[in-house]
C-alpha cells in the first residue's frame, strides 16, 4: 500500500485554483440580471469555506486516500452477513451508460421502456426465487425494505380491523434493524431467547404470540449461520395466532434454488441486492432491498411496479420482445418509500450479475455454503503440530454438522488461556492483510467472530486465511493485544472520538 | 460462472471434509420445503452476451443529454467532472463495507470527514452526517428527529407543520415514516402569492417542527423563510429543505435560524440515473446531534497520537441500541456522497457560486423566453425562482407535453400529476439547469409556440 508513513493531505489546505474553481461556461446572463433573480434579505453573504483545490491535487488526495482504506478488491473481505463477494466490473460499466446515469425518473414511459423491461424481469426473478407473488424495487436499503414490508403488515392489518396487533417478534439473535425497522412503525418489540444451539425455541414462541401479534421478523438461515429446520412450525404457530411471517434476506445468499422464503411459509422478505446480487457496498452504501409479498399483501406495495402486457400495432417501437411496459398502482398502495423509484442504478448492476449465472444461481449458493463449510473445517481441524502452536482452539458458535453459507466462532477460551480477545484477533487479523470478521454479533455467542468468505474466494485464499488465523492464537499474546501494527494508524481511540467530537474541519470557523 | 474460482474443485474441497456431494451441505433443510425444480430462469450468459443486451435495453431509453429536456422536479440534469466516476469507482473505495475497522478505513472515514465539513459550510450548521437514501427519507426523518427531541416540551404534542408547497411525493413518505409515534402533521399554508403565509406560521408555536422548501415545489424562492425562527421559537425546529445548488446564491438556511437542513445531494456527484443510488444530506444544529440518524465520522488520534478518523455516536445506531435507535438507518450512500465531495472539492467556493448564477441565470432567461408566448403565464407572476418555474397553459399540460415530445424535447412536468385536486391540470412546471443552452430555449419556445397556436384556433 504505497503511501504508508506519516504523510498527512488536507484538502482544506490546498492553495490551487483559488478563486476561480473548476472552469464552466459562462451564465447566460449578467452579474446583475442574475442577482435580481434573488430576493433581497437571502442573499448569501459569505461563501462556504470549501478547498480551493485544482484537479492534480485532488486526483492525488483522493488516490491516496484509496490507498488507506480496504476493499474486497485489497483483499479476503470475511464480514459475516454482509456477504462481500467480488463485484464484477462490467456492471459499474453498464451503470454508466446515458440510457440509465441520463434517465429522469418522471419521463413517459415510451422513453423508458429499456429500463423498464429490466425493472420488470428483476421482479420477476425475485419472485421465483423467493417464492413470493410480488416485488417492488423501490426501497433502498435492507432496513428500508423491513420498513416497507412492515409499513405494508400494519395497513393489512388495519384494513381487516385489527389495529389492536400491535407487537412484534424477534429472536434475540436478530440483526438490529429489525426491531429498529418495525420499532419507526410505532411496533411494540418482543425479543424471543433462542435454544441453547441457537435454533428457534417454539414454546417460547407459542408463549409470545396472540391476539396482539403483528408479525414476527426472522432470518434463515439464522444469524449463526445455520439453517432453522422448523421453520415451517414457527411460521404456522404465527399464523395461527394471525400474526405475518416476514423473512430479512440478508442471509438470502445460502439458499437460492435449494428453498425460498415461500416454501417455508413466510409472507414478506426484502432482499439485499447489494449482498446477494453483488451491487458494490461502496462503504457502506448505495443498497437496494427490494421487497417480495404473497397476493394479500400485494395491494399496499409503494407505488408504482413496473408492469407489461403484449404490445400493439398501435404502441410505439417497444424492446423487441413482443411486451409493452408500463407503470402500474397497487389499489391500496401506502405510497412512496422513496421519492422516485429506489435505486435503479443498483438495480441494472443487479441485474448484470443476475445474467450471468441466470437459471444457475443455485450453483452461488451452493459454492458459497462450500466455501464456508471449508474454512469452518479447516480452521476447526487443523494437523497436530498446528493445534500445539495454539493457546486454545476456538469453539464453535453451533455445534451444527454443517452449516451454510457463514458460521460463528467463540474465543472464550482463548481469552480465559491467555486474555486475549476477540477484538484483539480481530484487529491482529489485519496486520496478515485481511478484513477482520464480524465482531460480537450475535450477541448470544460469547467473544463472537462472525465469518462469511462468499463464493468468490478461491480455496487458496481460505486455506491462507486459516492459516493466518490458527497462528494467531499461537502468537505472543501482547503481540495480538496490541495490534493492529502495520496498518496506516493503530488502534483507534474511539473513546475519546465519543467524548471529544470533532465532527468537521476548523476551516471557515475561526 | 466465471466468478467462481472453484469450480470444478468442489470434490477436492468437499473430500478434505469427509463429504461425498454438495448436497450434504444443504442437509439441513427439510425435504418438505426444498425446492422440487430447478430455477424457471433463462440460461447464464456471457459477459460479451450481457453487455450486447445491456447496450440493446438500455440504448432503447431516451437519454436526458439527447434532446432539449426542461423535466426536473426535484432532480437535476447535470454535469458531473470526470475525475468523479474516475476516482469514486478506485476498488478500495467502490469495494469497501461500512468501516467499521477504522484502522484499515481511514482514506474513507477521511474523505466523509471532509463531506461533513463541506455540507456543514454549505448550509451553515456545526454538524452533518453521511448521508440520508435521498431528500425525501432525510426530511421524514428530520421531523422524527424533532419530534424526539422537542417533543417533552411541546404544547401542541407531536404536532408538525409540513409546507403545503413539497412534492406529494415527499408527503407520502414522511407520511410513512411518521407512522411510528404519536405524532400528527399539519399543512403550513402557503398565500396567493406562493410564498409561505407568515401569519398561519405562527400556529405551529409549541408544535415540534415545521418542515419548509427553498426553494419549494414549483422552484419558488421565499424570502419569508428566513423570518421563521423568529416567529416559531426556541422550542419548534425550523426544518429547510434545498437545492444545494442554490446555496451559491441563498443564504445558508443555518444563518437565518433553520435548526436542521436537509436536501437532494445529487446535483453534486451523480447524474438523475432515474432517481438512484441519489443522496439525503442532513445537517443540524448541537441541540439535534444526539438524536439525528446516520453515520457521523469523528476525528481522534490512534494509541501512538497519530491523527485518525472513526465512526462515532455509534450508540444512536439500530446495531447498538436496537428497537431504542434513532433510526433503522444502516446502509446508506456513502460512496454517492463522496462523489459529491470530489464534486464539492472540485468547484471550490468559486465554482459553487458560478454554478448557481449558470443556473439561475438559465432559469430567468427561459422564464422570459416563455412568457413571451402568447396564452402562457405564470402561476405566481411576482415570485422568484431557482431551477424551476410553473406556467399556466391554454389547456392541459399533458397535451403540451405530449405535443413537444413527438417535436423531440421534455418540455417539463405536467403538475396535474401531482396536483390535479388544486386545479393544476393546467400547469407546466419547467425545469432549468447549467446545461440549458440558447438552442434549447428556442426549441422549447418554438415548440410551445406552435403548440399554443393550434389549440387556440
Amino acid at each position: 500500500m504505497g503511501f504508508r508513513g506519516e504523510r498527512v493531505s488536507d484538502i482544506f489546505s490546498f492553495n490551487g485554483a483559488i478563486g476561480a474553481g473548476w472552469a464552466q461556461p459562462e451564465p447566460m446572463l449578467s452579474e446583475s440580471e442574475v442577482n435580481a433573480t434573488i430576493p433581497d434579505g437571502i442573499r448569501r453573504s459569505k461563501l462556504p469555506a470549501w478547498p480551493n483545490a485544482s484537479e492534480p491535487e485532488l486526483v492525488r488526495h483522493y488516490t491516496w486516500l484509496s490507498t488507506r482504506n480496504f476493499g474486497i478488491d485489497t483483499g479476503f473481505y470475511p464480514l459475516g452477513s454482509c456477504t462481500m463477494k467480488h463485484n464484477p466490473r462490467l456492471n459499474e460499466r453498464i451503470a454508466n451508460l446515458p440510457g440509465i446515469d441520463r434517465l429522469h425518473p418522471l419521463q413517459p414511459v415510451h422513453q423508458i421502456q429499456g429500463l423498464l423491461s429490466i425493472f420488470y424481469e428483476m421482479q420477476e426473478m425475485l419472485e421465483i426465487c423467493s417464492g413470493m407473488d410480488q416485488v417492488t424495487l423501490q426501497p433502498v436499503a435492507g432496513a428500508h425494505g423491513e420498513f416497507t414490508a412492515m409499513r405494508c403488515i400494519q395497513e393489512y392489518h388495519r384494513d381487516n380491523g385489527e389495529s389492536h396487533r400491535d407487537k412484534v417478534i424477534v429472536p434475540d439473535s436478530a440483526h438490529g434493524t429489525n426491531p429498529a425497522s418495525a420499532a419507526m412503525c410505532g411496533y411494540q418489540i418482543v425479543e424471543i431467547p433462542s435454544g441453547e444451539d441457537g435454533r428457534i425455541d417454539l414454546e417460547a414462541l407459542k408463549a409470545a404470540v396472540g391476539e396482539d401479534t403483528a408479525a414476527m421478523m426472522i432470518t434463515n438461515p439464522s444469524t449463526l449461520g445455520v439453517f432453522e429446520p422448523e421453520i415451517l412450525a414457527a411460521s404456522e404457530i404465527v399464523h395461527g395466532a394471525g400474526g405475518q411471517m416476514y423473512y430479512d434476506g440478508a442471509n438470502f445468499n445460502a439458499i437460492l434454488g435449494k428453498t425460498d422464503p415461500g416454501l417455508m411459509g413466510f409472507d414478506a422478505v426484502h432482499y439485499n441486492l447489494h449482498k446477494t446480487f453483488s451491487q458494490p457496498h461502496g462503504g457502506g452504501g448505495p443498497g437496494s432491498g427490494p421487497i417480495g409479498v404473497k397476493n394479500h399483501l400485494a395491494a399496499y406495495l409503494p407505488t408504482p411496479l413496473a408492469a407489461r402486457r403484449e404490445i400493439s400495432e398501435s404502441d410505439p417501437k417497444g424492446v423487441g420482445d413482443g411486451f409493452w411496459y408500463t407503470w402500474e398502482i397497487p389499489e391500496k398502495t401506502i405510497g412512496k418509500v422513496q421519492q422516485w423509484h429506489g435505486n435503479a442504478g443498483a438495480v441494472v448492476r443487479s441485474w448484470a450479475f443476475y445474467r450471468r449465472f441466470g437459471r444457475e444461481l443455485e450453483k452461488m449458493s451452493e459454492h458459497a455454503v462450500l466455501a464456508a463449510n471449508y474454512l469452518r473445517h479447516i480452521i476447526m481441524n487443523p494437523d497436530k503440530e498446528t493445534q500445539e502452536g495454539v493457546h486454545a482452539m476456538p469453539v464453535n458458535g453451533v455445534p451444527a454438522d454443517v452449516v451454510m453459507h457463514e458460521f460463528t466462532l467463540s474465543l472464550s477460551p482463548l481469552v480465559e488461556a491467555v486474555g486475549v480477545t476477540g477484538k484483539d484477533v480481530a484487529k491482529r487479523l489485519l496486520d496478515y492483510g485481511v478484513m477482520s470478521p464480524t465482531l460480537y454479533f450475535p450477541m448470544i455467542v460469547p467473544e463472537c467472530l462472525m465469518i462469511e468468505p462468499t463464493e468468490t474466494e478461491s480455496k487458496e485464499v481460505l486455506d491462507k486465511f486459516a492459516a493466518d488465523f490458527l497462528t494467531i492464537l499461537g502468537e505472543d499474546p501482547d503481540l495480538v493485544k496490541t495490534a493492529p501494527h502495520t496498518t496506516d494508524v493503530r488502534r483507534v481511540d474511539e473513546v475519546s472520538a465519543a467524548r471529544n467530537l470533532i465532527l468537521r474541519h476548523p476551516k471557515g470557523t475561526e | 460462472m466465471d466468478q467462481l474460482p472453484n469450480l470444478g474443485r468442489e470434490q477436492e474441497m468437499l473430500s478434505i471434509m469427509g463429504m461425498d456431494s454438495i448436497d450434504e451441505l444443504f442437509s439441513n433443510i427439510p425435504e418438505n420445503i426444498r425446492r422440487s425444480n430447478s430455477l424457471p430462469l433463462r440460461a447464464p450468459q456471457t459477459e460479451e452476451e450481457i453487455w450486447h443486451d445491456a447496450q440493446h435495453l438500455l440504448g432503447a431509453n431516451v437519454d436526458l443529454d439527447s434532446r432539449p429536456s426542461f423535466l426536473s422536479a426535484g432532480l437535476a440534469r447535470n454535469f458531473v467532472p470526470a475525475m468523479v466516476g474516475a476516482m469514486a469507482t478506485r476498488g478500495e473505495f467502490l469495494t469497501s463495507y461500512t468501516p467499521y475497522q477504522p484502522e484499515v478505513s481511514q482514506g474513507m472515514l477521511q474523505a466523509m470527514w471532509e463531506f461533513q465539513t463541506m455540507i456543514s459550510e454549505l448550509v451553515g450548521l456545526p454538524v452533518a452526517n453521511v448521508s440520508m437514501y435521498d431528500a425525501s427519507t432525510a426530511a421524514a426523518e428530520a421531523l422524527t428527529c424533532a419530534v424526539r427531541v422537542n417533543g417533552r416540551k411541546a404544547t401542541q404534542k407531536g404536532v408538525v407543520y409540513v409546507s403545503q408547497f413539497i412534492p406529494p411525493h415527499r408527503m407520502q413518505v414522511i407520511e410513512n415514516y411518521l407512522q411510528g409515534g404519536d405524532t400528527e402533521i399539519r399543512i403550513l399554508e402557503h398565500s396567493g402569492d406562493g410564498h409561505i403565509d407568515l401569519n398561519a406560521a405562527a400556529n405551529a408555536v409549541g408544535s415540534c417542527a415545521v418542515y419548509v422548501e427553498q426553494p419549494n415545489a414549483f422552484g419558488v424562492l421565499d424570502a419569508g423563510i428566513s423570518n421563521l425562527k423568529s416567529i416559531v421559537g426556541e422550542n419548534t425546529a425550523v426544518i429547510v429543505g434545498v437545492d444545494v445548488v442554490s446555496l451559491g446564491l441563498v443564504e445558508a438556511p443555518g444563518n437565518y435560524g433553520a435548526d436542521i437542513v436537509v436536501g437532494e445531494g445529487q446535483p453534486f456527484g451523480i447524474g438523475p440515473t432515474f432517481g438512484g443510488p441519489i443522496y439525503g444530506i442532513f445537517a443540524c444544529a448541537k441541540k439535534y446531534l444526539r438524536q439525528m440518524p446516520g453515520r457521523i465520522v469523528g476525528q481522534t488520534v490512534d494509541v501512538d497520537g497519530k491523527l485518525a478518523y472513526t465512526l462515532t455516536l455509534s450508540t444512536r445506531e439500530q446495531h447498538i441500541r436496537r428497537h431504542r435507535a434513532t433510526s433503522n438507518i444502516c446502509s446508506n450512500e456513502t460512496l454517492i456522497a463522496l462523489m459529491g465531495a470530489m464534486h464539492m472539492a472540485l468547484l471550490g467556493p468559486g465554482g459553487l457560486e458560478k454554478l448557481a448564477r449558470r443556473v439561475a441565470a438559465s432559469t430567468e432567461a427561459t422564464k422570459r423566453a416563455v412568457l413571451s408566448i402568447d396564452g402562457v403565464e405564470l402561476v405566481d407572476p411576482k415570485a422568484a425562482n431557482f431551477r424551476e418555474f410553473a406556467v399556466i397553459l391554454p389547456i392541459d399540460a399533458a397535451a403540451a407535453v405530449s405535443y413537444a415530445d413527438a417535436a423531440g424535447i421534455n418540455a417539463g412536468f405536467d403538475l396535474g400529476v401531482w396536483w390535479a385536486d388544486y386545479g393544476m391540470s393546467r400547469c407546466l412546471l419547467i425545469g432549468c439547469d447549467e446545461r440549458t443552452s440558447q438552442s434549447d430555449i428556442e426549441a422549447l419556445v418554438s415548440a410551445l409556440s406552435q403548440w399554443v397556436s393550434e389549440v387556440s384556433v
